[in-house]
């Protein structure tokens, strides 16, 4: 049906036969084996699909994560019931979708949330229900400092200030200039904390905002270069990079300066839409591990999108983030009593209570704690855009910044 | 005073309409449908007060939904502002709307029809990029009031603090719109917007204040939107640049002429093709992008087989049937 | 003389909006917004001179060219993503253009011919939003770019490095103006097209055949989508959503020149892309977030100068 996925999913695949092994069994929840027939326990989801993005990579996998588990025993005998919304990247689709999921269903927990505007609106209803949610594909600051949603991607801000760290320790960066959205919980607030840490070492940083508006970026481009920066942090969506990249080259700026850039950028099909110009200048914070390094959970997660999903479902950062959200919690779920499996505020409460939780996936361990703020992953790989795909350049490290010292500090009272 | 207050057979359908949406409807809609019914009820008001310009003088305002996010951006600004009640921040953002309404008119004294049209859409796209610029108040400090983190609490009417109570504020809050176009075009501005509708040069000749009534229909028009704006942002809590584009505003007043801009039925069809019919897409699981299509292809059939509106449609058929009714009874 | 007050009015505005920005920074980097800008702006003249084209010869103003053409761009992306001969996909989206068009000229607005301007106006919305949701249904949202060969070529003028495609966009710009205009000059179809923009019914009288030539125009407006939409996936970016909406910046350009003057359209667009470009610049009172309202503000104040003095009277068409 969708002519560009068809195109992607064998350049996807390929990538994926370097890793190999994708043809393991899927290990899942109890794994026993035997389909989960008892009453349903119902899990939300909601995603972001319409124009300017597709974020539902994070809720398919989370779902056939959760297919594979009910398939396997479900929670104690229980499926998984996921029902998941799209909120359009419309506030009030968005607060329909949370009254239908959180309101009028009795679910449990929402589950593998990947939306740019959902959290923002939503998280007071989240407050008032007293439901937790495990986002997987956060871009905005309620996302991180709210008490009812942990994530397990970073968003814009520890990738952004990841990328900077290896810029300033790796490629020399004196002066970065950030093109951010003129959106003050993604933009402003992820740029402003790279001006922070630039401050924090003694070097200099500069916000340059972009209204999403604006059909030409070349004039942002050119209003970063005239900051007088050394290094160029594109802390934009991949359509718009990629269109700041282009101008870039169109005016031969390629080696004037250095090209860094969150997540975002890390997308199987970016190195291509980027062209041969750009092959071993752009260097990419990847906030989950990147498919080369193919870990077990790395493999697992693809044998689950093999067996349960559909072949359309990206193998992406947001996939990744789906997966890891919807394995945690069924983790936490089986360590519940299973008396307590259908009850909203067990649940939180289990939740709450996850600590220590690891993965191959992720740098450090997962955590949510009783806070008001949550930002469990804030260490990530660097890497670099080469001919066919990425070439990690920097292993999994932690990022250094004064943002994250109430992040440290819940880590030590939780004995992480 | 009598003819005033004389409610038409049309009108008595109106009140049932309204006593039944704020009396049943509340009671068996679950919170997804209370937030589908509030969101339409608001561009209900919204889309009275823009098929009233095309329907009483033929002028055509593709501003509604920028100034809808005039009244709330005023509205939320007030509220975290002073933290006022919420009927005062709302009387007042509707107040400042029809004062943005009146500079919307400036334009339209010199030009009409297509022209017209331009500058209300030129209108629009400037306050598109202001929306997206500057964002929506969420309760921070300076002029625009924006800040990072999540929002402060919005105060909704304390009457209606529930999802179900307010709906049936916003329903009520319509209602009164309605009335409150219906008695204009009952006195004396009503009249002088017939004449001007039907010839400006007699109009004039008339000793018609032209400019005043445009003016003051456009300030109409904007009282309504603002109202409406500042409704929205009391449902939601906060508002988002992406409900108030440019093109937003051209689709309202599309589906006010598919409505039918005579009719009060007409603003109610709009609003639940606008708010109602994607929400129920949705739950039939069709694709996002598909509902757009069938949304689209909607549109055009309404606009091409329907010259007065689908409400004028329905309108003719209940005449008809009538009609029929009395003859056979007649023939018998 | 009045004639020329305009131009002399806009001279005049032009040299002190720059002057003003550009006060004060390095001229090279003057050079380049403007040289962005003028990119940008031959973009909205060029959407403004398909609206303008089609709206004189059929009395449609067209908000469905930007969805045109971003199927047509899509479609090129996808013919190349096949492996094709890139001309051929290039050709294939001013063809996918061009047929999108004419579906809508030929078959749905007719059945709207006896409906005011403004509802036959708001009518080709509906039309884009049935193409924005199906292109959007068939490619889902990634990052895609489309890179032509002049890109690779580069001119370098007093230092700076500008793309033989831009200055190829610049050059088609005034190229589609004169072309157009010697089209309804010289030619018998041109002269038809004149006299339906003039007086419809009259020249029905006279035998002008409305179909054919209307066909005509949809298809030029067709074409001139079709090409506006690759060279803007070119230059700005290949987003289906990005490059319908342009049509609104467009009509801010088509403003201009009164829906009627291409010249003046072609100029009109042309300032406003450089005026946004060069409000980058401005960074004391905030105006460079703000810069792409520029179009919108540009359009209203021609539209009130075009009308100082003038009242409403009565008589006289829209």
């Amino acid at each position: 049906m969708r002519l560009g996925l068809k195109l992607a999913i064998p350049a996807a695949l390929l990538g994926l036969s370097l890793a190999g092994q994708a043809l393991a069994d899927p290990v899942c929840g109890m794994n026993n084996g035997q389909a989960a027939t008892g009453e349903p326990i119902i899990v939300g989801g909601i995603y972001g699909d319409a124009a300017p993005g597709d974020w539902s990579s994070s809720t398919d996998s989370a779902a056939a994560y959760f297919d594979c588990v009910n398939a396997n025993g479900g929670i104690n005998g229980r499926p998984i019931d996921y029902r998941v919304e799209n909120d359009q990247w419309n506030p009030e689709a968005a607060a329909q979708a949370a009254a239908l999921l959180v309101n009028d269903t009795p679910t449990v927990a929402m589950v593998g949330n990947g939306s740019f505007i959902e959290m923002a609106v939503n998280a007071n209803t989240y407050e008032e229900a007293g439901i937790m949610v495990m986002a997987s594909a956060c871009a905005i600051s309620e996302c991180f400092e709210t008490p009812n949603i942990v994530s397990t991607n970073q968003g814009p801000l520890p990738s952004n200030l990841g990328a900077a760290q290896y810029a300033v320790e790796e490629l020399g960066a004196q002066h970065i200039a950030c093109i951010g959205l003129n959106i003050p919980n993604n933009g402003i607030w992820s740029c402003g904390a790279v001006n922070d840490f630039m401050a924090s070492r003694g070097l200099q940083g500069t916000t340059v905002l972009l209204n999403p508006g604006a059909p030409d970026v070349n004039s942002a481009l050119l209003e970063a270069m005239a900051t007088g920066a050394d290094t160029i942090l594109i802390n934009q969506p991949a359509g718009l990079a990629l269109a700041i990249l282009s101008a870039a080259q169109e005016q031969d700026v390629r080696d004037l300066y250095n090209w860094i850039a969150p997540t975002p950028l890390y997308d199987l099909s970016v190195p291509a839409a980027v062209g041969e110009y750009w092959w071993g200048h752009i260097y990419v914070n990847a906030e989950l591990a990147p498919l080369s390094v193919n870990g077990p959970d790395a493999q697992n997660w693809i044998a689950v999108l093999d067996a349960y999903g559909s072949p359309d479902d990206p193998r992406d950062t947001f996939g990744q983030g789906g997966y890891l959200s919807a394995r945690f919690f069924v983790d936490a779920m089986l360590a519940m009593d299973p008396a307590q499996v259908g009850d909203r505020a067990a649940v939180a409460d289990a939740i709450r209570g996850i600590s220590g939780y690891t993965s191959d996936l992720m740098c450090g361990p997962f955590y949510v704690g009783d806070a008001d703020f949550h930002m469990p992953n804030h260490a990530g790989y660097m890497v670099k855009i080469v001919e066919g795909g990425f070439e990690i350049v920097r292993d999994c490290y932690e990022y250094d910044s004064p943002y994250f010292e109430p992040h440290r500090a819940l880590e030590a009272a939780m004995g992480l | 005073m009598k003819r005033l207050l004389h409610v038409t057979p049309s009108g008595w359908t109106g009140f049932a309409f309204a006593a039944f949406c704020i009396l049943i409807l509340p009671e068996i809609s679950g919170r997804y449908w209370l937030s589908v019914f509030t969101s339409a009820g608001c561009f209900a008001l919204a889309i009275a007060g823009v098929a009233f310009m095309y329907a009483r003088l033929g002028m055509v305002s593709l501003t509604q939904v920028g100034l809808m996010g005039v009244g709330g951006w005023v509205a939320l600004r007030l509220n975290y502002a002073f933290g006022w009640p919420f009927e005062v921040n709302m009387v007042l953002a509707a107040l400042a709307t029809m004062v943005c309404g009146w500079v919307l008119a400036l334009p339209a004294l010199r030009m009409r029809g297509l022209y017209l049209a331009l500058v209300t859409l030129m209108a629009a796209g400037g306050l598109e990029i202001i929306f997206a610029t500057f964002q929506f108040p969420n309760g921070g400090t300076g002029f625009w009031g924006v800040k990072t983190g999540s929002a402060d609490p919005f105060l909704r009417p304390w009457i209606a603090t529930s999802p179900e109570a307010y709906l049936r504020y916003v329903i009520i809050c319509a209602v009164l719109g309605f009335v409150f176009i219906e008695l204009h075009r009952r006195l004396q501005p009503g009249r002088a917007w017939a004449l001007i509708r039907r010839s400006e040069a007699a109009a004039m000749a008339a000793g018609v204040n032209v400019t005043l009534y445009k003016t003051w229909a456009f300030g109409i028009a904007g009282l309504l939107g603002g109202a409406a704006g500042a409704l929205l942002a009391g449902s939601l809590g906060l508002l988002d640049d992406g409900t108030f584009r440019a093109s937003e505003s051209v689709m309202i007043f599309a589906l006010a002429v598919v409505g039918g801009a005579r009719y009060w039925q007409g603003a109610v069809v709009a609003a639940v093709l606008y708010k109602v019919l994607p929400a129920l897409l949705n739950i039939w699981g069709v694709d996002a992008d598909l509902a757009f299509v069938i949304f689209g292809v909607g549109l055009l059939h309404a606009v091409i087989t329907a010259p007065d509106g689908i409400a004028g449609q329905l309108i003719d058929a209940v005449r008809g049937l009538t009609a029929k009714r009395r003859k056979e009874a007649s023939d018998a | 003389m009045s004639k020329y007050i305009n131009w002399l009015v806009w001279a005049v505005l032009m040299a002190a909006v720059i002057g003003l920005l550009g006060w004060g920074a390095r001229p090279q980097m003057v050079g380049l917004f403007i040289a962005s800008g003028l990119a940008v702006g031959s973009l909205y003249a060029l959407g403004g001179i398909g609206i303008v084209v089609l709206f004189r010869a059929t009395g449609v103003l067209n908000f469905s060219g930007g969805a045109a053409g971003a199927a047509g761009a899509m479609s090129a992306w996808q013919l190349i993503a096949w492996g094709w001969w890139e001309p051929l996909a290039w050709l294939g989206c001013i063809l996918v253009a061009l047929v999108v068009t004419l579906i809508y000229g030929r078959f749905i607005a007719p059945l709207l011919a006896w409906r005011e301007t403004v509802v036959k106006a708001v009518a080709t919305l509906g039309f884009a939003l049935i193409i924005l949701g199906l292109v959007a249904f068939l490619w889902i949202d990634d990052p895609r770019s489309i890179t032509l060969p002049t890109d690779g070529i580069g001119v370098r003028l007093l230092g700076l490095r500008i793309t033989a495609t831009r200055l190829l966009v610049f050059g088609a710009s005034i190229a589609i103006v004169v072309g157009i205009w010697a089209f309804l000059t010289y030619t018998k179809v041109g002269l038809q097209m004149r006299a339906l923009a003039n007086d419809r019914d009259l020249s029905a009288l006279l035998g002008v055949p409305i179909l054919r030539v209307e066909t005509i125009a949809w298809a030029i407006a067709g074409v001139l989508a079709g090409f506006t939409g690759l060279m803007f996936a070119d230059l700005i970016r290949l987003e289906p959503t990005v490059i319908t909406f342009m049509v609104i910046p467009s009509i801010a350009a088509a403003i201009c020149g009164r829906l009627e003057n291409l010249t003046v359209v072609l100029i009109g667009g042309l300032s406003m892309g450089v005026i946004e470009n060069m409000l980058t610049m401005e960074r004391t009172i905030g105006l460079s977030g703000v810069r792409p309202i520029a179009p919108f503000v540009i359009a209203a104040l021609v539209l009130l100068w075009y009308q100082r003095g003038q009242r409403l009277t009565f008589g006289g068409r829209d």
